[in-house]
């Protein structure tokens, strides 16, 4: 059995540009940018790149809430064959709960972040990160 | 059986967010709480521990969702093995910090909320059966850890929790990017599921979740390149968290690596990687441990050095190469653990821990000191003490596979590690103190700590047969994929 990597459609590529855009900025930003605040936020961009691409990969174009509502049972007898044809319909839950948890996560990690970033602030009265490098290899 | 494997996450977690409340009824509960929890953990895990070599793993289903849906709990020889040293290192750590702060209540009461969440962490990650459960408990680790590498406010502390924190968060994208790919692979999240359907996965999308969960984990792992916050964070960390640093967060993370190298993919060349990484981050560990002028940093990159060391030992990838990898795990533990909270008495009263301080103190402190050059002989792997077996079954693995290079390249270094470990144990006994220093001699629950790790060297230098059973049968069942797969995939048809 082979497996596709994603089924590509125009929605989902723009939505799978739209995620990398995203790690890139912010890889630049993490990257290149001196003020640990454009750092910090910089992170913050990646980690909404990385939750829209997960949030994709469960995307189905057209789809319903993975529930079996009234609306989208519409008075069909509940077989295996139509539970499966309904389901097919729907967006696959498992990824929002992903991101759902990564989000919270990553809000941990910002704050931390932002929290060490006035530490460092106070100790060495700058943001620029070339000037805070009392630690060496 | 008197418990199940979810009170090691259930409980520390909770008691975690009680010690605030518990610090309006008595300041001196929020201390005695920790070890309480730990002291039952302990108990409950041999107790499991002898379940499980009898009857086999124990696998619990979160929630009754039956595996492959549901988030399940796996308590293997292996898994329960590690997740005992683990809870035995933070009992040691909590006997020897019981008076961490005592002055200061509201930093006291800190610690150990974030000690308890470090320990909750990581043996959620050596128990946990599901990857995307696995990131959970790592971002739970890494944030306690860079919150205690920040602990204290007057030296450099921030800037290596800072560090720590970008290389950490930035390892975490990477480990979901390696969760969104098997996903949309395989569309299970389940590490045994994913271990009996890899498979099916395209070559390349295999081996490109594979870089990235190497990436992801080899953070925690000190893997050669990914490990610079490690010398930054144990250096300005407390002592007591440096050995928990080194005694319970690097195993977890070695054995994220290994779990997903052995179980979850078969690709071809992976054991080889393990080798070189490892041989690399020996190489380059040692060698920057003897150019350091620092106590803690020479510790920290010893115990990088060491985790190397483990990583070409599962490279080896023979039963016998297994059981040496994990009794060296046993052995890192017990012996760095020491080595950092002897250490950490020895520079106590200096702001930069120069190597150059701990001169003369034989005479002031005669116990730390010999504490810790038991410590040092052990972990260069001099015959009496529990370091040699380690080390000497992992040469007799390589031999056995004829890899003689490899024999050559840890001998090189032992001798390496012998100079500057040496040089210290020198410096201790035969040098003169430095004026402006003035020893702090160790509390009494400080001395009980590190004595019961020097007995357990002593002991199995002396007895290896005591521990060695369990290493054998933790070695045989993480080399078993098969019966892994099964147990976890027939749970949800057998009730206990």
């Amino acid at each position: 059995m082979e497996m596709k990597l994603f089924d590509i459609d125009i929605i989902e590529y723009g939505f799978f540009i739209t995620a990398i855009a995203l790690v890139l900025i912010g890889l630049y930003a993490v990257l290149i940018k001196k003020s640990l605040i454009k750092i910090v936020i910089g992170l913050s961009i990646l980690d909404s790149g990385i939750n829209l691409l997960l949030i994709t990969i469960g995307y189905v174009k057209g789809g319903t809430a993975p529930v079996f509502s009234p609306s989208v049972i519409k008075d069909m007898p509940l077989t295996m064959e139509n539970i499966k044809k309904i389901s097919e319909g729907m967006v696959d839950p498992i990824p929002q709960a992903l991101v759902l948890t990564a989000i919270v996560i990553g809000f941990g990690v910002t704050a931390v972040a932002l929290s060490l970033v006035i530490r460092l602030y106070r100790h060495h009265q700058t943001l620029n990160i070339d000037q805070i490098k009392n630690l060496k290899w | 059986m008197v418990g199940s494997p979810v009170f090691f996450i259930a409980i520390p977690l909770l008691v975690a967010f009680i010690i605030p409340l518990a610090g309006y009824v008595s300041k001196e509960l929020v201390r005695i709480l920790p070890g309480l929890v730990l002291i039952y953990l302990l108990a409950l895990s041999f107790s499991l521990m002898g379940y499980v070599m009898e009857y086999g793993t124990i696998v619990e289903q979160i929630a009754g969702w039956a595996p492959p849906w549901g988030i399940n709990l796996v308590y293997s020889p292996f898994t329960g093995f590690l997740t005992t040293l683990m809870l035995f290192i933070g009992l040691v750590i909590w006997i020897y910090s019981y008076r961490f702060k005592n002055v200061d209540f509201e930093e006291g009461k800190k610690f150990f909320i974030l000690f308890l969440m470090l320990v909750t962490g990581a043996v959620g990650i050596v128990l946990t059966g599901d990857i995307f459960n696995q990131f959970v408990f790592i971002e739970i680790t890494s944030i306690a850890g860079y919150a205690l590498t920040a602990f204290y406010r007057g030296r450099d502390s921030a800037e290596a929790s800072f560090k720590y924190l970008m290389i950490g968060s930035l390892s975490s994208m990477f480990l979901l990017l390696a969760i969104a790919l098997i996903y949309s692979q395989l569309g299970t999240l389940n590490m045994a599921d994913i271990a009996s359907k890899s498979h099916l996965m395209l070559p390349e999308f295999k081996i490109l979740a594979l870089i990235f969960f190497i990436i992801g984990l080899g953070i925690e792992a000190e893997i050669f390149p990914l490990n610079g916050w490690a010398p930054d964070a144990y250096s300005q960390a407390p002592g007591p968290v440096g050995a928990a640093f080194a005694g319970i967060v690097v195993k977890a993370g070695v054995y994220a690596v290994i779990r997903i190298i052995f179980t979850l993919f078969d690709v071809e060349g992976t054991h080889e990687f393990l080798i070189v990484a490892g041989l690399i981050t020996l190489l380059v560990a040692e060698m920057a441990a003897l150019k350091q002028t620092r106590l803690k940093r020479m510790l920290a990159y010893s115990s990088i050095g060491q985790m190397g060391l483990v990583l070409i030992a599962f490279g080896i990838g023979t039963e016998a190469g297994v059981f040496a990898a994990i009794f060296l795990m046993f052995n890192h533990a017990i012996i760095k653990s020491l080595l950092f909270l002897s250490g950490s008495y020895l520079v106590y009263n200096s702001s930069e821990k120069f190597i150059s301080e701990v001169n003369g103190m034989g005479k002031y402190l005669p116990i730390t000191a010999v504490l810790f050059s038991l410590g040092a002989i052990a972990i260069v792997g001099m015959p009496p003490f529990a370091g040699f077996w380690s080390k000497w079954s992992v040469l007799t693995a390589a031999a056995h596979e004829g890899m003689f290079m490899i024999i050559g390249m840890i001998l090189l270094v032992s001798i390496v590690e012998l100079v500057y470990y040496f040089r210290i144990i020198n410096r201790i006994f035969f040098f003169k103190m430095e004026d402006h220093i003035e020893p702090k001699r160790p509390t009494a629950n400080a001395l009980i700590a590190m004595f019961a790790l020097g007995v357990i060297i002593l002991v199995i230098g002396f007895y290896p047969g005591l521990i060695t059973g369990y290493i054998h049968e933790a070695s045989q069942s993480l080399l078993d994929k098969g019966k892994y797969i099964h147990d976890v995939l027939s749970a949800g048809v057998l009730t206990r």
